[in-house]
């Protein structure tokens, strides 16, 4: 190595150093300028293009994020602080799918970091998939709605239309009565001929029921389509006793309880080595990812998307 | 939601605290009421002296304070206003109980916790301050937190 090429490495973390002195001074500009500096001495470190790219991040300059955190990343893909601040940046460019991915990267590379930082991440990218969820369900919600109506309407019309069928096979006067009843219990019919009225009435009734077990099991299919977009109570059974949350990374422990990893080690390391709710002696090496739990939370999800607001 | 978590919360704090006011509004621990507020670090709760026992028809009130790192840490849990008679809670609205000490899980809860204390109240046999109760309560003057002062409870092990 000749010694020039050192030098600049030296002369670049010094740069580096300037950075993060302007940057806890809030002095941003000023620390952009010295990494840039930096980066132009050696541009094969991963640390200056991310340092840059948190300058821009304070400034909501996605676009300069982005760039800097894929720079970063085809330095050192296993960079966290790059993967994360990617994803945030894509999600702020409304760009969920691509957010989603480079999220759930950091994720598989913050594991074992601090409760903090894996809480933050998850839940970036709970916002992503709600966020992306959303985009598609609100104009299906829409368009289910429109349906609804629709079909609803035409049940009324053709239920409408076969009683003023029927009135004009009869006695013309009662059409009116006949309409205007349409969904009342009651069928007024203003008429002497009593024989005619039986059959009328009759004939009135069959209608009336077809209409309305039509209109049940409509109701019912939509009502079960709309279920997708409704949010109600997440089943106990797939939350975490401490976080009262969804699990996202869970483990069991020798007592057969599963937790939340994250808040569990937290728990482990503070409060004490026992499984906190039967109280038997626990270390952390003990805990095993309980996938099965991990799948059902999945395909809870798959089902009741609206659950990622709080996941 | 989470916006509106206060600032002396952890996001999984506030988070949980939701959680749990939402589940205690739903399914309350019997003879409780949470009086409503905003605050969500400060729980005011109603406690009624359970039918049949020496507290019945009497009315009390718990002041539960949540730490930032909730439930890593127990909440504060004191009595306010005239706390119960009984020989484990002190004229100063003390209790000495251990799960909120030495004893704390973050698998307990509010409720789990209030539920104690009403049996704690409810097994009482007669209505009697702590034997040491003076020389507590005037060792926690210049407003000592329960946390602070465990060690100094007559008795530990309830």
């Amino acid at each position: 190595m000749s010694t020039g090429f050192v030098s600049a490495n030296k002369q670049a973390e010094i740069l580096k150093d300037q950075g993060n002195l302007y940057f806890k001074k809030n002095r941003i500009s000023a620390a952009i300028e010295a990494y840039t500096e930096a980066i132009t001495l050696c541009p094969k470190v991963a640390t200056y293009w991310t340092n840059r790219a948190l300058c821009h991040k304070k400034r909501n300059d996605w676009e300069r994020v982005e760039a800097d955190c894929r720079t970063a990343l085809e330095i050192d893909k296993s960079s966290l602080k790059a993967r994360y601040m990617l994803g945030i940046a894509l999600l702020e460019k409304n760009e969920f799918s691509e957010a989603i991915k480079q999220l759930e990267k950091a994720l598989d590379l913050s594991r074992g970091g601090t409760s903090d930082m894996v809480e933050v991440i998850w839940s970036e990218v709970g916002k992503a998939k709600y966020a992306e969820w959303e985009k598609v369900a609100l104009p299906q919600q829409q368009k289910q709605k429109a349906l609804r109506e629709f079909c609803e309407n035409a049940l009324r019309e053709d239920y409408k239309n076969s009683l003023f069928r029927l009135g004009s096979n009869n006695k013309a006067q009662s059409c009116g009565a006949l309409y205007e009843n349409i969904e009342d219990e009651m069928i007024d019919i203003n008429s002497s001929d009593f024989l005619e009225i039986d059959k009328t009435t009759f004939e009135v009734s069959k209608l009336k029921s077809s209409f309305v077990e039509k209109k049940q099991t409509l109701d019912d299919v939509f009502d079960k389509a709309a279920e997708y977009y409704k949010p109600t109570e997440v089943p106990e059974f797939l939350c975490c006793k401490i976080t009262m949350d969804l699990y996202r990374d869970p483990v069991i422990t020798p007592s057969g309880i599963t937790y939340e990893r994250a808040i569990l080690l937290d728990h482990l390391e503070k409060v004490g080595k026992f499984d906190p709710l039967t109280r038997a002696p626990l270390q952390a090496h003990e805990l095993i990812t309980n996938l099965a739990i991990k799948e059902a939370v999945k395909a809870y999800l798959a089902e009741h998307a609206w659950a990622y607001k709080t996941y | 939601m989470s916006s509106s978590s206060p600032k002396g919360l952890s996001r999984i704090a506030a988070n949980r605290l939701h959680k749990e006011l939402k589940e205690w509004q739903m399914n309350p621990p019997a003879g409780f009421k949470h009086k409503v507020s905003d605050n969500l670090q400060r729980w005011i709760v109603e406690v009624n002296g359970a039918p049949n026992t020496l507290y019945e028809n009497e009315t009390y009130y718990l002041q539960v304070d949540f730490p930032e790192n909730y439930p890593m840490e127990a909440p504060q849990v004191i009595f306010t206003h005239n706390p119960p008679l009984h020989p484990h809670i002190y004229s100063n609205g003390h209790i000495c109980l251990d799960i909120l000490y030495d004893s704390w899980s973050p698998a307990m809860t509010v409720s789990s916790i209030c539920i104690s204390i009403l049996s704690m109240l409810s097994s009482s046999t007669e209505k009697a301050r702590p034997v040491d109760n003076d020389r507590y309560v005037r060792n926690c003057r210049n407003g000592k937190s329960p946390k602070e002062t465990r060690w100094w409870f007559h008795d530990d092990k309830v």
